[in-house]
């Protein structure tokens, strides 16, 4: 275990950010931030990947489009309701693209429900959130009102010294909680 | 100060030029094809610049602030109003005086039983749809939207000399935006009734209304991002950043589905239902081979183009993409408004041709020259507004 | 960073920290309920009873026990089914669309919103399932594969197009509020005292999924709520467009008409946002949320209602010309009988409830004062209920025959269940009140800076 982290807690969004900011400018290795809100700029700063959430919704709702389409067809065109053809306001089931309108909403529907689903699912999956997860947070008051940033340091005193000066209400070190 | 460069200026000249010789040549060669391309040309900017009244009046009592710095272009657009607002009553006007035979219950003798050409469904229309109270709407419209679009222009430049944040101008614009928009509200769709769907005459829908306002929108929030784009190009709104551009790209993607769902409800419900006094509409549109590609391409591109391409968040900040997206949705809103009025006045004879696209092009060489030259008229910038400050730091 | 016009009103009142928010945002969780909360809970848990007696009663006998005849074969039901699903409505607009507009006002209240949303479908949806008499095969309205032969759903009818819209739209939202829900239920973990408390602390842990607030987990939750939003503004739409289309795909004069889905989608709008007026009109006083839920809120929530019951009302006005204007005998007469036939008490109710006296919100102090705005939300609801009725039982009563022209009145059972769903959605409503946190609080620090009545101070002074 590596035991040179320090804890360093703020109570302000804007000085956090401007705190974060210059951590980053001294190279020093943020590892992490807990934050009790999303904090506007924070994943620019901490040069976070984009995120790729959006483009997952996108391929699930393609998947559910796709599910969709092979559904009905199967149901309405080519499989077993052959045996129990139904001719409904004049409309038999011919093709797939004649009796397309009254398909489009259930198309849509499963377009939604797949993409809305899944990303859902991907998005707890990747952030480890399940019934029974633990939290991971060092100090509970990151939920409230306090903003924590978790560091990497070489040397803990010229570390303190820095971050007091970028306006930190606490600094501690991991081990001694 | 806006000044229209040389190239654009001597080309949209030209285009007016072509526009004219288009007329000409049509009204020589087959006088009522030309009425209908007029007419759905001229709904076409009507509409545009309807909707940059809208515009305007929906950022006002929506109290929204993103839209400031760019509040000049849609005001601009404005402009265009009373010269498309003209055309449209001088058509009204020969439609009445029985120059042009666009509207087919304004045909003599039809609401009378002893002629041979009487319709008993036409003449049951005849309170709503006669030549006096036509003209009549026709005026009021056109005079109170252009009246609202002064009044919103005017209040707008004395905000700017205001100074500090322009409030009493601002609180002002809120209340005639809001008459204007009850105003509205109500005579988009008696209008839409009255311009496009009176010319079938027989058939009727409860949602054309708003199903041409979702049209106008489309437009209008394209055109004004086509003329915001080029502004930020030539250095007249330094202010305009990603994220105003962003936010224009989002309207266009979401009027485009609007529109989309409002062309569905109505096709579909008619298309379910296959009532024969409804159905013939569609009937006319699909089964025609003049109409029917046009039917299903202008559908087609004014929906998937923008739906595809404009989904990406990076697309909406990528200004070739929406550039090209922008001039496609135009263009298939164009053949869509085609298609609202020729089939019904041509029949089968009616076809998309170089003289409507002349006519277009005639139109675009007007609207250029009108909106560069009231962009002119004051500073593109706004000096003077209270969510001024908001709008140059917006970041999304 | 935190750039407001000045113009625009504060949307939290008093001078509160972040520390403050999560204080009074836990207090109904924490605190004891007061004697009020448990009358207004006793009442609901006795009506809901009385509902399930009458839904029992009627799975036990039969549809028979409704008003339901030959000619008004669907009256009572779908018209509680219909006013249910647009009660929901507003809880997706306001926590989906909002959010895409960037309002602000939306933060404390999407939460109990989307709440009445979930809580509103589970009600619509009983309708339905009870209306089948023989509800344990409701799943037989799934594409499932079946032992009985080939035998599949229709993709065609717009009762199919309904089980998907609703079970996607139910699911859907209810994962949407889930997700907003983890760091609130995270932040009330926090505060429970595990020595003190230890199945509380068990409970909240469990439900908050161990959210912890890192800042690749907000990044995610941001644009998960984005595309989520994305996703539920044209899916809401949707929903009341195709319970729309139950009637407009049909050819009975009254039902049958282009301008249904779109304005069924708005009235479901206007209701929803009726209702929740009426909800958190009560939660405000009740749980002390007047600094968040201020007057300028509920003063935008009249607007809207101000806009979508003239909207609404031009639709009718729409309707009732273009019934004229077709020249068809049988639309013409169909809405002449809802104006002036013996129904014309139910079509003067939805008129006057919806279109008249939303117009009051035009005067400012009516708008902006709460018990004026608590009776007119009541009104609309009203009249809402009111507008489902004209539209399905007037069309349905005097059909093409007019040897089968009849009239509806509802049995004690349809009344009991109608009244038992009330005081279910009650019950769920006050449980929720009490154990979920009722603002968005994470979502509410955010604003603090830029719409907090003694930051807006500030920023106007400097």
């Amino acid at each position: 275990m590596n035991n040179n982290i320090v804890y360093a807690l703020y109570d302000d969004d804007d000085i956090l950010l401007t705190s974060v900011k210059k951590m980053k400018e001294k190279n020093l290795n943020v590892k992490e931030v807990y934050t009790p809100f999303p904090v506007h700029g924070l994943d620019k700063v901490l040069e976070l990947k984009e995120t790729r959430m959006a483009i997952t919704a996108f391929i699930y709702g393609c998947i559910g489009l796709t599910f969709g389409s092979v559904l009905i067809y199967y149901i309405m065109i080519s499989g077993e309701y052959k045996s129990w053809p139904m001719n409904i306001g004049g409309k038999p089931n011919f093709t797939f693209f004649k009796n397309l309108p009254s398909f489009v909403p259930v198309l849509f529907e499963l377009t939604v429900m797949f993409a809305g689903h899944l990303m859902s699912l991907t998005y707890f999956y990747r952030c480890k959130l399940f019934p029974g997860s633990q939290e991971t947070s060092p100090d509970p008051r990151t939920t409230d009102d306090k903003f924590l940033v978790e560091i990497e340091h070489e040397n803990f005193k010229e570390v303190e010294k820095f971050l007091k000066t970028t306006g930190a209400i606490e600094i501690k070190k991991k081990d001694d909680k | 100060m806006f000044q229209l460069n040389k190239k654009l200026h001597l080309t949209s000249i030209s285009m007016i030029a072509i526009g004219l010789l288009s007329l000409v040549i049509g009204f020589m060669s087959d006088a009522h094809s030309t009425w209908t391309n007029l007419l759905f040309n001229n709904y076409f900017f009507l509409g545009i610049s309807l909707f940059a009244v809208v515009f305007v009046a929906i950022q006002y009592v929506a109290e929204a602030g993103w839209s400031t710095v760019f509040k000049r272009v849609p005001e601009a657009m404005m402009a265009f109003l009373p010269y498309a607002g003209i055309i449209m009553l001088f058509i009204v006007i020969a439609a009445v005086m029985h120059w042009n035979h666009i509207y087919h219950w304004l045909e003599p003798g039809i609401m009378d039983p002893n002629e041979p050409n009487y319709d008993k469904i036409i003449a049951g229309k005849e309170p709503y749809l006669n030549a006096p109270f036509f003209l009549i709407r026709s005026i009021v419209y056109v005079i109170i939207w252009i009246y609202c679009a002064r009044k919103l222009r005017q209040l707008s430049i004395k905000g700017d000399l205001e100074g500090d944040i322009g409030e009493r101008s601002f609180f002002k614009g809120l209340r005639v935006s809001g008459w204007f928009l009850v105003f509205f509200a109500v005579t988009s769709c008696t209008a839409a009734w009255d311009w496009i769907m009176s010319i079938d005459t027989h058939w009727f829908s409860t949602l054309f209304g708003w199903y041409i306002f979702s049209e106008w929108a489309t437009i209008g929030f394209t055109t004004i991002l086509l003329i915001a784009l080029f502004l930020q190009k030539t250095g007249y709104l330094p202010d305009l950043n990603d994220s105003h551009i962003h936010d224009l790209g989002k309207f266009i993607f979401a009027f485009s589905i609007v529109w989309t769902y409002m062309w569905f409800s109505q096709f579909m419900l008619i298309w379910y239902a296959n009532i024969p006094e409804e159905v013939t509409y569609f009937m006319q549109r699909i089964e025609q081979s003049n109409y029917s590609f046009l039917f299903w391409f202008s559908m087609v591109i004014n929906f998937v183009v923008p739906l595809i391409m404009l989904m990406s968040r990076d697309a909406k900040r990528n200004k070739t993409i929406l550039v090209i997206v922008s001039t496609v949705i135009l263009i298939g809103h164009w053949i869509n408004s085609y298609l609202l009025f020729a089939p019904g006045t041509l029949f089968e004879h009616g076809h998309l041709g170089l003289l409507e696209v002349g006519v277009f092009l005639g139109f675009i060489g007007l609207f250029i020259q009108i909106v560069s030259r009231t962009l002119s008229k004051t500073s593109v910038e706004i000096k003077s507004h209270p969510y001024l400050d908001e709008s140059k730091h917006l970041h999304t | 960073m935190h750039k407001e016009s000045r113009i625009r009103d504060p949307l939290i009142d008093g001078n509160k920290t972040f520390h403050d928010i999560t204080v009074e945002v836990a207090y109904p969780v924490e605190g004891k309920a007061n004697k009020y909360w448990w009358t207004l809970f006793g009442l609901s848990v006795i009506l809901m009873l009385w509902g399930f007696g009458c839904i029992a009663y009627t799975i036990g006998t039969g549809i028979g026990v409704w008003g339901l005849n030959k000619t008004i074969n669907w009256a009572w039901d779908i018209t509680n089914f219909v006013w249910w699903i647009g009660i929901g409505h507003a809880g997706t607009l306001i926590s989906a669309v909002l959010l895409l507009f960037r309002q602000k006002w939306r933060m404390a209240i999407n939460r109990s919103a989307e709440a009445m949303t979930i809580f509103g479908v589970i009600q619509a949806g009983l309708f339905p399932l009870i209306h089948m008499g023989r509800p344990w095969l409701a799943y037989w309205v799934f594409p499932i594969p079946n032992q009985y032969g080939s035998l599949w759903v229709n993709f065609n009818s717009p009762l199919l197009w309904d089980v998907f819209a609703i079970s996607t739209y139910l699911t859907v939202s209810t994962v949407f509020w889930y997700i907003g829900l983890i760091p609130d239920f995270a932040m009330i973990r926090d505060r429970v005292n595990e020595k003190i408390n230890p199945l509380k602390k068990k409970l909240y842990s469990l439900l908050s999924f161990g959210w912890s607030g890192r800042a690749k987990h907000w990044q995610r939750f941001e644009e998960v709520s984005l595309v989520l939003a994305g996703l539920a503004t044209p899916l809401v739409f949707s929903v009341h467009s195709i319970v729309s289309m139950d009637f407009a795909t049909s050819v009975i004069p009254g039902w049958h008409t282009t301008i249904f889905p779109p304005y069924f989608v708005l009235g479901a709008l206007f209701s929803g946002f009726a209702m929740v007026e009426t909800l958190l009109i009560i939660v405000r006083k009740v749980v002390n949320m007047e600094a968040y839920i201020t007057i300028k809120h509920i003063e935008y929530m009249n607007v809207i209602i101000l806009f979508t019951g003239s909207m609404v009302g031009i639709a009718y006005i729409t309707e009732l010309f273009m019934a004229w204007y077709s020249g068809v005998e049988f639309e013409q007469y169909a809405f002449l009988n809802r104006a002036t036939g013996p129904y014309w008490w139910a079509y003067a109710s939805m008129m006057t409830c919806n279109v008249v006296i939303p117009q009051l919100y035009w005067i400012y102090k009516i708008r902006t004062n709460i018990i004026a705005t608590f009776v007119l939300s009541i009104f609309v609801n009203i009249g809402m209920w009111f507008e489902r009725f004209v539209i399905i039982v007037t069309s349905l009563h005097r059909d093409f025959l007019p040897s089968s022209w009849t009239m509806f009145s509802p049995t004690f059972v349809d009344i009991g269940i109608f009244l038992g769903t009330i005081g279910f959605f009650f019950v769920l409503f006050l449980m929720y009140a009490r154990t979920f946190p009722v603002v968005a609080q994470a979502e509410m620090k955010t604003i603090l800076k830029s719409s907090g009545s003694e930051f807006k101070k500030i920023d106007n002074e400097q």
